[in-house]
């Protein structure tokens, strides 16, 4: 009998810390003491910037009294931020603010529930124009849905430069003050370099997504998608994209340019194998570091005298709190994230761009100017920064699937299975499918 | 007596009356608890298989049939749409021919060769002998992250030992990582590298296991070769093992494939190294459609287990155990 009780007190203890693990209070500690804590999703690991993040969540928490920030690192970059933002509204406990990448701002704007920024703007009393008065017009518009909603405030901001080895350039005969600035340049290079020393010309990076190769196109007056008064219409089997998918496809095939994982093109090109690398600026420390000779960098090359037109990559910060007062504190930090202390730090620990216009001139981020001046490398990609436009999202639940058609096409030109406008074709008919 | 009241005492035969009940109550309760009380020791094991296993095998099934992303509000119940939406879908198909491609190469590396390599090593005796068992061994202990990571730098198509290799040996370099014929075989190459150890010790100790009485009874009964040896003796008598290793590289073995797939490749090039627990992932945790993955996932479930079966019923007969 004795027994019997003694398992069923077991048992009842078990039950109690099941059940007690399932409802654990999520809601906010201190709001008794006037302290209003939010919580900060990031992306930045330790060796991405994350001792930086640290650094300016701290200030901002020795600065404030009534509001404290707790920050969190979520792994997997920005694919993973928002699985774990799914999970953690599935769960009811959201992120306060959190980096979201570019690229997922219409699939947030559609499926998760926030607060549209200019709402928590708006709370703000003593400067509410914040928005406007400081960034340009074209950098807030990356953080717009395709419904023309702006979801967050651009932060992390990178773009695509093309990275040069000026010992090749000079081994071929080629003035390394003068690099290629188009891409019929950058295919007559790459022969020289081809021929005459059996090197890759050029590596265009290829991760899982399509950024490098949008901004190609779009250079070349392609694009994705075309809105077509409310219609929104397929074009990547237009010519233009077309064109330039054939154009790197031959590349590939003739050798001139190599084809293979982003971690081989970037070790290959630091070991002195690829003379061009066409890539983010963001990369821009982890290249450095692995280049053993004279590394420069121009800005994207043009096709023939068409504007240059890229995406931007990075961040926008994205509000979840429902709570005004919580809202008005996720403003605060924001604000903070954006002075021009923080952005000194943010730039320097990552290589993103600072997102706002004059931090360099600024006293307050003198620390900045110092760091571009001592950086010759991130020149080119901040005088193209009026050139950035938003990547383009493919809309709705099937989107995120509709670029992965485009990548699986991207690799059968690459591998040489199927000619651009066969492979583009197909592809363009499955993404019409998906976006019905 | 006051206010003092109580009950007058029971009249002896019903007091006896009342203890019979009593201890029937308690005899009751007894044979109560000792029905209840298998599974009261079984709760640790059975509550956490609840709640992890089936639990998430129920709901799996449930939004199979849901078109929904697991947060957004408006979930819609689709019915068979995403089964039929899979069966019709070519990239499904290819999942699913490239996870039958992955099982018998991994069953090659996984399961034949190490058998033999095994065999081989029990025919040599000390010191090298007790070199090679843990030399095999080595890569097991490492991470199949961390494997991923050091083939990503030995395949590298310009700069990767392997391709300096092979050509020294007048083979042209090979596109590892990006070639889609080779690109599959590269992930198998990587999960076999990190699992073969763990397979030779335990085909090892298969291949040890087996008497040497009878060994030397075939050996005089005229079966003097190795390959004779191993057909006749060896493989039968060490089939327990053999099934064992089996199931674990077919059930296991594309579990593990994945960690290469979704470090190095992403599935690509163009869906080429793709397999069926990759595509549940993709579709939940790439594309976010929960009902789409998890069908996937009920399908992937209904094959393995009509394999399981099979092993079940076909293969557990014909198997040799000791006791």
């Amino acid at each position: 009998m004795k027994s019997f009780f003694h398992y069923s007190a077991i048992g009842v203890s078990i039950a109690a810390l099941l059940v007690s693990g399932c409802s654990s209070d999520s809601s906010s500690t201190g709001e008794a003491s006037g302290v209003t804590t939010i919580e900060f999703w990031h992306v930045n690991s330790n060796d991405w910037g994350g001792n930086e993040v640290k650094k300016i969540v701290d200030n901002f928490n020795a600065e404030n009294k009534s509001i404290q920030v707790v920050s969190k690192y979520i792994p997997n970059q920005y694919q993973g931020v928002i699985q774990q933002a799914q999970a953690a509204i599935a769960g009811g406990n959201p992120p306060d603010v959190s980096m979201m990448g570019y690229n997922y701002v219409s699939y947030v704007n559609g499926s998760l529930p926030y607060t549209p920024i200019e709402e928590v703007a708006k709370l703000d009393e003593k400067e509410p124009n914040f928005i406007k008065d400081n960034f340009l017009p074209n950098v807030v518009d990356l953080s717009r849905a395709d419904d023309g909603k702006l979801v967050g405030l651009s932060f992390g901001l990178s773009n695509p430069v093309l990275y040069y080895n000026a010992d090749m350039l000079k081994q071929v005969g080629w003035n390394p003050d003068k690099p290629p600035a188009t891409w019929e340049e950058i295919k007559e290079l790459s022969k020289k370099v081809k021929d005459q020393t059996g090197n890759y010309g050029l590596y265009i990076q290829e991760p899982p997504d399509n950024w490098a190769t949008f901004a190609l196109a779009k250079s070349n007056g392609g694009n994705w998608l075309e809105k077509n008064g409310k219609e929104l219409k397929v074009t990547v089997d237009s010519p233009e994209v077309v064109e330039v998918y054939q154009m790197i496809g031959d590349m590939v095939k003739e050798k001139l340019a190599f084809h293979g994982k982003q971690e081989e093109g970037q070790q290959a090109f630091g070991n002195g194998k690829i003379a061009m690398y066409y890539t983010t600026i963001g990369r821009m420390g982890g290249i450095k570091q692995q280049s053993k000779f004279d590394l420069r960098t121009s800005k994207s090359p043009t096709f023939g005298s068409k504007p240059r037109s890229i995406p931007a990559g990075g961040n926008t910060l994205v509000v979840f709190s429902k709570d005004k007062k919580k809202q008005k504190a996720a403003w605060e930090f924001i604000k903070h994230l954006q002075s021009p202390e923080s952005l000194a730090i943010w730039v320097q620990g990552t290589g993103y761009l600072p997102p706002r216009e004059g931090v360099e001139k600024d006293p307050k981020g003198a620390d900045l100017k110092k760091f571009l001046d001592e950086n010759p490398l991130m020149k080119p990609a901040i005088e193209q920064k009026d050139a950035v436009v938003q990547w383009a999202n493919f809309p709705g639940d099937n989107g995120l699937q509709a670029e992965q058609a485009l990548i699986d096409a991207r690799d059968q030109i690459l591998n040489g299975t199927s000619t651009a406008q066969d492979a583009m074709s197909k592809a363009a008919a499955k993404i019409r499918e998906l976006l019905k | 007596m006051g206010g003092l009241s109580y009950e007058p005492m029971a009249s002896v035969p019903a007091r006896r009356e009342l203890e019979k009940k009593s201890e029937k109550d308690w005899v009751d309760r007894m044979k109560a608890f000792q029905k209840v009380k298998p599974f009261l020791y079984l709760a640790p094991a059975l509550i956490p298989i609840a709640l992890f296993i089936y639990y998430p095998l129920v709901k799996s099934l449930q939004i199979s049939f849901l078109s929904w992303n697991m947060v957004s509000p408006n979930r819609k119940f689709v019915g068979m749409d995403n089964y039929s939406y899979l069966l019709q879908n070519r990239e499904f198909w290819n999942s699913v021919w490239n996870t039958g491609v992955y099982t018998v190469l991994l069953l090659l590396l996984l399961l034949v060769s190490p058998f033999f390599v095994a065999y081989a090593v029990t025919r040599i005796s000390g010191r090298v002998q007790a070199f090679y068992k843990s030399a095999i061994f080595v890569p097991t202990v490492l991470s199949l992250a961390v494997s991923s990571i050091v083939f990503l730098w030995l395949f590298n198509p310009i700069s990767g030992s392997v391709n300096h290799l092979i050509a020294l040996v007048g083979i042209p370099p090979v596109n590892w990582l990006s070639d889609p014929t080779w690109a599959l075989i590269s992930m198998v190459i990587i999960t076999s590298w990190k699992t073969f150890g763990y397979h030779f010790i335990l085909l090892l100790s298969g291949i040890l296991s087996v008497p040497q009485d009878i060994v030397e009874a075939a050996k005089i009964d005229g079966v003097s070769s190795s390959m004779g040896l191993i057909r006749r003796i060896y493989v039968p008598l060490s089939s327990g093992t053999l099934l064992f290793v089996f199931v674990m590289t077919v059930v296991f073995g594309i579990q593990w494939s994945f960690v290469p797939i979704q470090m190095l490749t992403n599935g690509g090039p163009d869906q080429a190294t793709s397999h069926l627990v990759f595509t549940v992932y993709q579709y939940a945790f790439q594309f976010f459609k929960s009902g789409l993955a998890s069908a996937a996932a009920v399908l992937t479930f209904l094959v393995f287990s009509g394999l399981i079966v099979f092993q079940a019923l076909v293969m557990e007969r014909r198997v040799h155990y000791e006791n």
